[in-house]
């Protein structure tokens, strides 16, 4: 009976490991170079610096994280109001990219500032 | 109180590894760091509390009867003094000792460079032999012999190997 838990327990480790690297696994495929994608954040900011602006953050976090995808902003970030930002990037990602782009905004990048994707999604 | 803390650094592991698996799956690296780094100080934590308890375990085990003890602490034999030879009233076993390991180590340093010359000379006269082979001259010498020479002067003799042998011999050298 302990065997069969321990096979059952490394069996169900395996396949743990292997959804995760399936998960995390880059696997890109080809954009229209035109394409374009509209990112829209909402940032929050906690105990900042002095003379430190909320744009300022939203503006270095997203260009921190641009470097890890292929598209560029063409457009200024823009101030929606209430802490959101929206902007467009060319060209357009793919799956992979996407999540990869969104997990760096809304992970630990720089202290301080906290932000959430409300919507990654192409345009046009 | 002491469930209350195992349970609270079980949950911390569970809930660190979970959101660890979580900040992977979402390709936040930093929280997975973040998170990974609870996991392992949950888990040196939990692992130093087991081994804690474990001693704890063991201890009253240890219980024995003190008259037992001191009875046997009484009685203890004195203790040997094993390097009594190292005193200074005692180095001449210490220089017997120093003396017989110069006498093997010369002996395994005499032996060494035995093997060495009866493997490595022979060898290596062969390893150069070897090698002096290609640059060695040719069987002959790199002279023309006379016959060679005077073939030349013969009349209506033109031959053209003859006159490229001669060429590349150099009749400079040839006085």
């Amino acid at each position: 009976m302990r065997y069969v838990g321990a096979i059952v327990a490394l069996a169900v480790t395996v396949v743990a490991v292997v959804m995760l690297r399936d998960a995390t696994l880059s696997t890109h495929q080809d954009v229209d170079p035109d394409s374009r994608i509209e990112l829209v954040l909402r940032v929050r900011t906690n105990s900042v610096e002095a003379g430190q602006t909320l744009d300022e953050m939203a503006e270095a976090q997203l260009l921190t994280c641009r470097l890890e995808v292929s598209s560029d902003p063409v457009s200024p970030l823009e101030d929606l109001g209430d802490g959101r930002f929206r902007v467009e990037l060319v060209p357009s990602m793919d799956e992979t990219d996407r999540r990869q782009f969104r997990g760096c905004l809304e992970d630990f990048m720089i202290d301080h500032v906290q932000t959430d994707v409300e919507r990654l999604e192409p345009v046009g | 109180m002491k469930a209350i803390a195992w349970l609270a650094g079980l949950a911390t592991l569970l809930v660190g590894a979970l959101y660890m698996v979580v900040s992977l799956n979402r390709w936040e690296w930093n929280r997975a760091l973040f998170f990974g780094l609870i996991v392992l100080i949950a888990e040196v934590g939990l692992a130093t509390a087991l081994i804690l308890r474990r001693i704890g375990q063991i201890a009253p085990r240890r219980d024995v009867d003190p008259a037992v003890l001191a009875a046997l602490r009484t009685t203890r034999p004195a203790r040997p003094n094993r390097f009594a030879w190292l005193e200074p009233n005692q180095l001449n076993v210490f220089i017997t000792f120093l003396v017989g390991g110069g006498v093997i180590l010369s002996g395994i340093a005499w032996l060494v460079d035995r093997i060495a010359a009866n493997t490595t000379t022979p060898a290596g006269e062969e390893q150069l032999a070897r090698q002096l082979g290609p640059i060695s001259y040719p069987q002959g010498g790199l002279l023309v012999d006379d016959v060679t020479v005077l073939a030349q002067a013969v009349p209506g003799c033109d031959d053209a190997q003859l006159r490229r042998l001669l060429r590349r011999a150099g009749t400079g050298g040839r006085r």
